[in-house]
């Protein structure tokens, strides 16, 4: 006899308020127990059906049965009352509280005025993370914990909730390797717990390591359920895309020219004060890209945003083509031919509540291209840029007067890659460029990156993703603690040796 | 075809949103009245009646729009920028007496509503260099520029500018320098135009122009305003500056275009209160130009039709004042809460 699935989703529909149809009748099954993939192209539905799962969103039609038996979910804590708990792409947590208070906000204490034991649940989380080897510290605001910290407080505190079904939407997108190997040991305790886990990732590889199952969503659709021992990258790349996928980049050997970019004795202090990038020094040259990697909260964050105008810079000097551009504002910077791909999408590369057109210009909206009389806006010119980046980036976006917050997570991050590559710049500074792309778009965005290069401009990568750093870079340095461990050429070096660099130990044989 | 459908939806939703808060706030309104012993029906027909069912009606209704319209024009270009700037009432004050001063030097309404503009423009700039180089809150530092402004003024309309002929008010816009009225014998006059004027020039610049873009995003995501090229600090001072522009001109046209007194009256009763109410206007208009004039003219009518209720249903003025503000509760819930909640993230 079959067993009952723990998580059942028939029919389900759902249409946006500004008409999109962003699922057509999805059936959806979980066994209990299992790692399931959830799989798809930016903008197949991924996130969507899952917010509908976990009581974000209603459905516009389906049903919903968990361990055979129909629920009607009218918000997350009903999910939860169910045992269904989501870990959100971007992420939710409230940035002043610490991690202790991020986690049993809106839990412990039903009355207004309740008093929230915090001991208790201090020992109840700490009890959790013991269990699990998944340690995060308690008592500092979250805001000044690395992303990768950030994201385990958001797993606990799903976890915290007793739920049976732990849904990640995109976990992965902002983990280094080790970490995202902590996160795996991690998810399979928890399967050996008997938890199910629901994995969205855009990444085959982790797909193959860690799902038991795995379900392709193509434009709203189901393509099919595969069991993950039976499938290839190649196979699931197809379900996705529809067609064969060449994952391959083209990157012809090439002679650096001049420095374009030259930084000196660069100092630069973090958010809470601390020295974050100590005296580093290093030049990216024409027709180059400069890699860097490391562990996140390294001080890449600080550097890029010094480079880029949006930091102060304590000591040093920042030079572009022979100009001194040390603490100029970004917008004297851009129009020196610099752009910038931030690594946050969602508070600093967007402004999510304005339209795409809007966000299409944003940091050249000055452009006498897109300005008339009177510093007016020339809307129709905007609009048909913004359509043209759409067209040739294979964004997909109900339409340029959509509000960005509208679309799906890589798609935003599309449109901003978009925007600044197409800002034909002297100097591209890319942090994360292809964090949360799915796997078409990514190879489009390398691509893209290396045409530049070969265009002899100069690209400046900061990346978690080491496989993009090393697949990309002509050169790269690895960040540990404000400087870099070393600058090597990637055909130079192992893995491994690189691993060991970002821990900071330099291999000296 | 997509795109019109969300462009309409995003459109639509506020003004129904309003639309509902307005039908509420009349319901709670004839249900309070009718506990107080009145008849709602009879007192809201003679509103209706009163406010919009003659021409005189309507030119009373578009003359107390006038003000209210400009105020609210100052809360909402400031709310765009992220900004609660609520100094809109103490710069009316002082639109009206620079208005006074001027048109009492150079007899030329030009004169006048350059001297308003001049005056908003000045006392826009404490608030928002306060806010920009020291950090000040602005809701602390305009209410407290609020207060200044109202014992400034008040010794101003007692002192130096009293009317050595009548104890009653200052002295007066000569009759040159007057808005010419658009209706004989009302208190309608050019003032409602440049209100007009003002709120499309205020539209223009927020959706069509360079600034305005620059103002909005640092409204929405400072930070990412700042990634974007933009200065929020010096979009906040534009902010304050327009705003400061549309307040003074409301003081100056209150004494330049609203008959019969053509000056401050001495407990200046005459100039008193459109600061607030035009929160109230530009709340229930979702904080744009455009919403700003229909909702002004609907509080108005309530202004302008609130003596009919008085005279012909025998209900109090405080009554009306009590419907207002249930409207603007209704309505002000979502949109304040979405501002606060902004700010306090701040
Ligand atoms: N709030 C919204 N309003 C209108 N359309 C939306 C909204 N949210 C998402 N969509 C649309 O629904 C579709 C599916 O979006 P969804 O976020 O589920 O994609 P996804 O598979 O998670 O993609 P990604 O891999 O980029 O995160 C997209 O076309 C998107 O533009
Ligand atoms: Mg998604």
């Amino acid at each position: 006899m079959e067993e009952v699935p723990i998580i059942e989703m028939k029919g389900i529909v759902k249409i946006y308020p500004d008409g999109t149809k962003a699922l057509k009748g999805v059936d959806f099954s979980v066994k209990k127990g299992e790692i399931h993939g959830l799989l798809g192209e930016n903008g197949a539905g991924k996130t969507t059906l899952m917010k509908i799962l976990s009581g974000m969103l209603p459905p516009t039609e389906g049903k919903i049965y968990v361990n055979g038996r129909e629920v009607r979910f009218k918000s997350p804590a009903d999910a939860l009352a169910n045992g269904i708990g989501m870990v959100h792409q971007h992420f939710t947590l409230v940035e002043v509280f610490d991690a202790l208070h991020n986690i049993i906000l809106g839990m412990e204490g039903h009355g207004l005025f309740s008093k929230i034991d915090v001991d208790k649940a201090r020992a109840k989380l700490q009890k959790l993370m013991d269990e699990l080897n998944f340690q995060v510290p308690l008592e500092v605001p979250v805001e000044t914990l690395p992303v990768g910290v950030q994201q385990r407080i958001e797993i606990l505190k799903v976890l915290y909730r007793n739920v049976d079904v732990l849904i990640l939407d995109e976990p992965t997108a902002v983990l280094t390797p080790i970490e995202v190997k902590e996160l795996f040991d991690v998810l399979r305790k928890l399967k050996e717990q008997g938890k199910t886990i629901i994995f969205i990732s855009h990444k085959l590889r982790e797909v193959m390591e860690i799902t038991d199952r795995v379900t392709v969503l193509r434009k709203g659709e189901v393509i099919g359920t595969v069991n993950t021992n039976e499938a290839t990258p190649q196979l699931l790349a197809r379900m996705m895309v529809g067609r064969d996928v060449v994952l391959r980049i083209q990157k012809p050997p090439k002679e650096p020219g001049e420095p374009i970019l030259r930084v000196e004795n660069l100092w630069v202090k973090g958010d809470r004060g601390e020295d974050a990038v100590k005296g580093l020094s290093f030049e990216v040259r024409a027709g180059e890209i400069f890699g860097i990697a490391g562990v996140e909260g390294n001080g890449q964050t600080e550097l890029i945003e010094a480079i880029t105008g949006l930091r102060k810079i304590e000591k040093g000097r920042v030079i572009l083509n022979g100009k001194d551009i040390t603490g100029r504002p970004p917008k004297e910077l851009y129009n020196l031919g610099v752009a910038h791909i931030p690594e946050d999408r969602t508070h600093m590369g967007l402004i999510l509540d304005m339209t795409v057109a809007e966000n299409s210009i944003l940091g050249l909206h000055w452009n006498a291209k897109f300005t008339g009389a009177l510093n007016s806006i020339k809307w129709n010119t905007v609009k048909a840029y913004a359509q043209e980046l759409i067209e040739k980036f294979e964004i997909v976006a109900p339409g340029v007067d959509a509000p960005v917050k509208s679309l799906s997570g890589g798609n935003q991050q599309k449109l901003i890659v978009a925007r600044e590559v197409s800002k034909n710049p002297e100097l591209i500074v890319a942090s994360q460029p292809t964090r949360g792309v799915d796997v078409a778009s990514t190879e489009y965005i390398r691509n893209y990156l290396v045409k530049l290069r070969n265009e002899n401009k100069a690209v400046l990568l900061v990346s978690a993703d080491l496989d993009e750093v090393l697949q990309l870079s002509d050169r790269m340095a690895i960040m540990y603690e404000g400087q870099f461990v070393g600058i090597v050429k990637p055909e130079e070096v192992t893995e491994e040796q690189i691993g060991l660099m970002m821990g900071g130990i330099k291999d000296e044989s | 075809m997509k795109a019109d459908r969300s462009m309409i939806s995003s459109f639509i939703k506020p003004i129904m949103e309003s639309l509902i808060a307005v039908a509420i706030g009349v319901l709670i309104g004839a249900i309070v009245l009718k506990f107080s012993g009145y008849s709602p029906i009879k007192a809201y027909v003679a509103l209706v009646k009163g406010a919009v069912g003659s021409a005189y009606g309507w030119s009373m209704t578009l003359s107390a729009a006038t003000p209210i319209i400009l105020t609210a024009l100052t809360f909402a270009i400031s709310a765009r920028t992220g900004i609660f700037n609520i100094g809109a009432e103490g710069t009316v004050y002082f639109g009206a007496i620079a208005a006074i001063v001027f048109t009492n030097m150079f007899a030329n309404p030009i004169w006048g509503l350059i001297g308003g503009i001049m005056a908003g423009i000045l006392w826009a700039l404490p608030a928002a260099l306060l806010k920009v180089y020291r950090g000040v809150h602005e809701v602390i530092s305009t209410i407290m520029l609020n207060w200044i402004a109202f014992f400034t003024a008040l010794y101003l309309v007692l002192g130096p500018l009293a009317n050595p002929n009548d104890p009653n008010k200052t002295l007066e816009v000569p009759a040159s320098a007057r808005l010419p009225l658009l209706m004989r014998g009302s208190e309608l006059s050019l003032a409602f135009i440049i209100a007009i004027a003002a709120a499309i020039i205020t539209y223009y610049i927020l959706w069509h122009t360079v600034l305005g873009f620059e103002l909005r995003a640092s409204g929405y995501n400072e930070r990412a305003a700042r990634y974007g090229g933009i200065n929020p600090k010096k979009a906040i001072i534009w902010s304050f500056l327009i705003g400061g522009i549309m307040s003074g001109i409301a003081g100056a046209t209150e004494v330049m275009g609203r008959p019969p007194s053509y000056a401050i009256s001495q407990g200046m009763a005459n100039i008193y209160g459109y600061g607030f109410d035009g929160i109230g206007v530009s709340l229930v208009g979702r904080n744009h130009p455009i919403g700003i004039i229909f909702s002004g003219i609907f509080f108005g009518a309530l202004k302008a039709g609130a003596t009919y209720m008085q005279i012909d249903a025998g209900v109090p003025l405080e009554m009306v004042k009590v419907v207002q503000g249930i409207i603007v509760v209704a309505v002000a819930v979502p949109g304040l809460w979405d501002l606060v909640k902004k700010v306090v993230r701040r």
